[in-house]
């Protein structure tokens, strides 16, 4: 055996070992136990610790997929012998690393040194699971080290087998498709408007009955990801197609929240309005305020304009808890009983009802953003993202463009805001904080900048998938920065990229309408 | 003739550097003429005044008879005056098609909430901006290329495409900055005679900044020189090529003289390098 295998397996080792340990530090081996539980059909109940046997599977897993990131890490055209070796080597040195840090942990514990008054999650049981909740440290420790020797291997021989015998497959798989794709009958099936139409239906009958089938609960997860596509769609205006770093995107929202719950709640002010009525003037007041902020400061580019609008937000959240606005906000403790739609005169306030307002709202959105991308506005968002010095002496009034992007991205904001609130009957200050933001960027980012069915996507990926493992939730930071990081630097373009509109291409018979003394 | 663009006295201040300094120039209409100078001359800061980045300290811009200098960059625009950029400087991320696209801005006329309901006159209008924009590509000889991104484009194509969409704005004046930087000779005589027919078949008035003189002096109707931001010389190619300040501009004091022998040499054939 050459030396190099070997060394590839120690540094990989190496990286999944510290990255286990700060998993474990972080006390995040009982969230991963339990997922594994979860997974197997088995949850763990609440309040109490996952059995060992998941937690193994969990351990196992993990060194599984090391071993194989390490076999697969060895050059090509080594022996298979230095292929799994490297795996077992990584294997045996992340669990060397993790039980050594189990060792440590599990003596401090036995003598009685509880390390949570630094690292809060350690409590003495994820240590002791941590160590298999074996009778001595050093046996707890070897059986950790044993368990990852083995998936380290058993991780090399996936990966070797995976490349013999399914990589080949795959790749023919790939070739086919390709073919399949190319298939000339198969694309004109494709465009064709019957099969288009078909298609849309199916859609439409998927959204119409599922909202009734699928009960209350994902009603709400799912009305929260139609709010965050809805807020995704307005923040890709000014952000994705004009370029403007906007980070105090919150503020339209909970402008647009407040002045719908303030309008028709009981309480503070006894106005209690009708729902469609309150509902425009949110809106409206959410893109006046769009548009008054974007004078002044729409001038400034990058990162002093993302400074900026961040403070924005943070002021409005700040005055609408304020002592000062009390009487007028309801302050810290929020606005209840805010009012639910009425259709004709009947309330149209059930979970599904909800679930069809906010499926209505995503639908038009996504059909009013895609007009205007697609139309001389949105080519001029772009330009000005694009270079915007240059768009000016193309005859593009910048400014302009700006205002409207961002009065339009408020609006939608507001739009968003009033079928949270209405929804939620309640809305406080703090449900309008920068991590509203924050989250908007990141799926916007994630999804794809400029891209609409990114969007979408992306609001599943970051809003729904958290809702649904609830077991990672007090990890979602951690998760959002790992998965940042790595869309940056694997997919920059997001999911789905935006695509650009085939124009010199286009079907003629678009062009033979256009009068005859238009043509040149 | 009549005159397209004339600059009285423009004066352009940067801190304590003036960049242009009190420069004349009168531009007829349908002629091509040329502004050369060292580098640093102040050419690019005279092109950004009149397309209107900068605002002279000093003077006068009159295009067709009415002051534009302070005029937004977009106005002058719509008044019918583009531009190309030394280095290119397309939309990268937008298809060839929608840089041109872009380029006729002025002429559009729909608002942003006609574009949201989908007017029949906004359709109409985005028809026919489309299949304008096919015509200038195909044009300029990028047809086919329409869908690709403006960053993918070779570098041929990409000037070309600068072009295209600065005569996308129809305009009655085109400045361009350097339009034959980096290409070989055969590249920059096809660009030459591109530029004589922008003028001969369109009528477009065009400015030049230019530093391959033979491009210059066998394209351009008058040559104006300036050096450190003053105008030294002004005249036809042949005045310019004997005029002594601006060899000296050029090479430096003593110029005069190895230019004769340059030319003994060559036996008197006119190239100024």
């Amino acid at each position: 055996m050459t030396e190099k295998p070997i060394l590839r397996g120690l540094r990989t080792g190496l990286v999944f070992g510290l990255i286990m340990v700060f998993l474990f530090l972080i006390g995040f081996t009982d969230t991963g136990a339990n997922l594994v539980a979860k997974m197997l059909g088995n949850p763990t109940p609440t309040n109490q610790h996952p059995s060992v046997t998941y937690y193994a599977i969990f351990m196992a897993l993990y060194a599984t997929w090391c071993g194989s990131a390490a076999a697969n890490r060895v050059a090509a055209g080594t022996s298979l012998i230095n292929r799994l070796g490297a795996g077992t080597v990584g294997g045996f040195t992340a669990g060397a690393i993790c039980s050594l840090t189990g060792y440590i942990f599990g003596t401090l514990n036995q003598q009685g040194i509880d390390p949570r008054a630094y690292l809060v999650a350690l409590s003495p049981q994820t240590i002791q699971l941590f160590l298999f909740n074996a009778e001595s440290v050093a046996s707890g420790a070897l059986t950790l080290v044993g368990v990852m020797t083995a998936g380290g291997l058993l991780g090399a021989v996936l990966a070797v087998a995976w490349k013999a015998w399914v990589g080949k497959r795959l790749i023919g798989l790939k070739q086919d498709t390709g073919h399949l794709y190319q298939n000339v009958l198969l694309q004109q099936w494709k465009d064709k408007a019957l099969v288009r139409y078909a298609l849309l239906a199916l859609l439409a009958a998927a959204l119409l009955i599922l909202p009734r089938a699928w009960g209350s609960y994902w009603n709400y997860v799912l009305g929260t990801v139609g709010i965050y596509i809805v807020l995704g769609l307005g923040l890709n205006i000014i952000t994705g197609l004009a370029g403007q770093l906007v980070i105090g995107y919150v503020a339209f929202f909970g402008l647009g929240a407040y002045t719908f719950a303030l309008l028709s709640a009981p309480e503070p002010h006894q106005i209690s309005m009708n729902f469609w009525i309150a509902l425009v003037l949110a809106v409206v007041v959410a893109a006046v305020f769009g548009f008054l902020l974007g004078l002044p400061i729409l001038n400034l580019r990058g990162d002093y304009l993302a400074i900026v609008t961040m403070g924005f937000g943070e002021i409005v959240r700040i005055l609408l808890k304020s002592d000062l606005l009390t009487s007028f906000t309801g302050g810290p403790k929020g606005v209840r009983d805010i009012g639910g739609p009425t259709l004709f005169g009947r309330p149209f306030n059930s979970d599904v009802d909800f679930m069809y307002l906010i499926i209505i709202a995503v639908l038009v959105i996504a059909f009013l953003a895609n007009r205007l991308q697609r139309s001389r506005v949105g080519r001029a968002w772009e330009a000005v993202r694009e270079d915007e010095t240059v768009a000016r002496a193309t005859g593009i009034n910048a400014f302009r463009s700006k205002i409207l992007a961002l009065t339009i991205s408020a609006a939608i904001a507001g739009l968003a805001g009033v079928l949270f609130a209405s929804r939620n009957q309640f809305t406080g200050p703090e449900d309008h904080s920068l991590l509203v933001s924050i989250n908007v960027i990141c799926l916007v980012i994630v999804g794809g900048i400029g891209s609409i069915p990114g969007i979408i996507l992306g609001a599943f990926a970051l809003k729904g998938l958290p809702e649904v493992l609830r077991e990672v939730e007090s990890f979602r930071m951690l998760a959002f920065g790992a998965l940042l990081v790595l869309m940056m630097n694997i997919r920059p373009e997001g999911f789905w990229p935006a695509s650009r509109p085939k124009l010199e291409n286009q079907a003629e018979e678009a062009i033979a309408a256009v009068p005859a003394e238009q043509k040149v | 003739m009549s005159v397209c663009i004339q600059a009285n006295q423009v004066s352009k201040v940067f801190g304590g550097l003036t960049a242009v300094n009190q420069v004349d120039l009168t531009v007829p209409e349908h002629a091509i003429t040329s502004i050369i100078g060292p580098n640093g001359a102040g050419k690019t800061t005279l092109f950004n005044c009149i397309s209107g980045y900068y605002t002279p300290e000093q003077g006068q811009i009159i295009f067709y008879g009415a002051p534009i200098q302070g005029l937004p960059t977009y106005v002058i625009a719509s008044l019918g005056i583009a531009r190309t950029y030394q280095n290119i400087r397309l939309f990268g991320n937008l298809t060839a098609i929608e840089n041109v696209l872009t380029g006729e801005e002025p002429k559009l006329r729909a608002n942003w909430f006609e574009a949201l309901i989908g007017s029949r006159r906004m359709r109409a209008e985005e028809k026919a901006a489309v299949q304008e924009a096919r015509r200038l590509l195909k044009y300029v000889g990028l047809e086919g290329l329409g869908d690709q991104l403006a960053r993918n484009l070779p570098y041929g194509a990409q000037r070309k495409l600068e072009i295209a969409r600065a005569l996308a704005n129809q305009p009655r004046l085109l400045l361009l900055d350097e339009p034959t930087a980096g290409m070989n000779s055969q590249e920059t005589e096809q660009m030459t005679r591109f530029i004589r027919s922008l003028r001969d078949d369109l009528g477009i008035t065009i400015i030049l900044i230019e530093h391959d003189m033979q491009v210059v002096m066998g394209i351009s109707d008058q040559i104006t020189v300036l050096d450190y931001g003053t105008k030294i010389a002004e005249g036809m190619p042949k005045e310019i090529q004997t005029n002594q300040r601006v060899i000296e501009a050029y090479l430096g004091p003593g110029g005069q003289a190895l230019t004769k022998k340059y030319q003994e040499r060559k036996n008197g054939s006119h190239v100024i390098r």
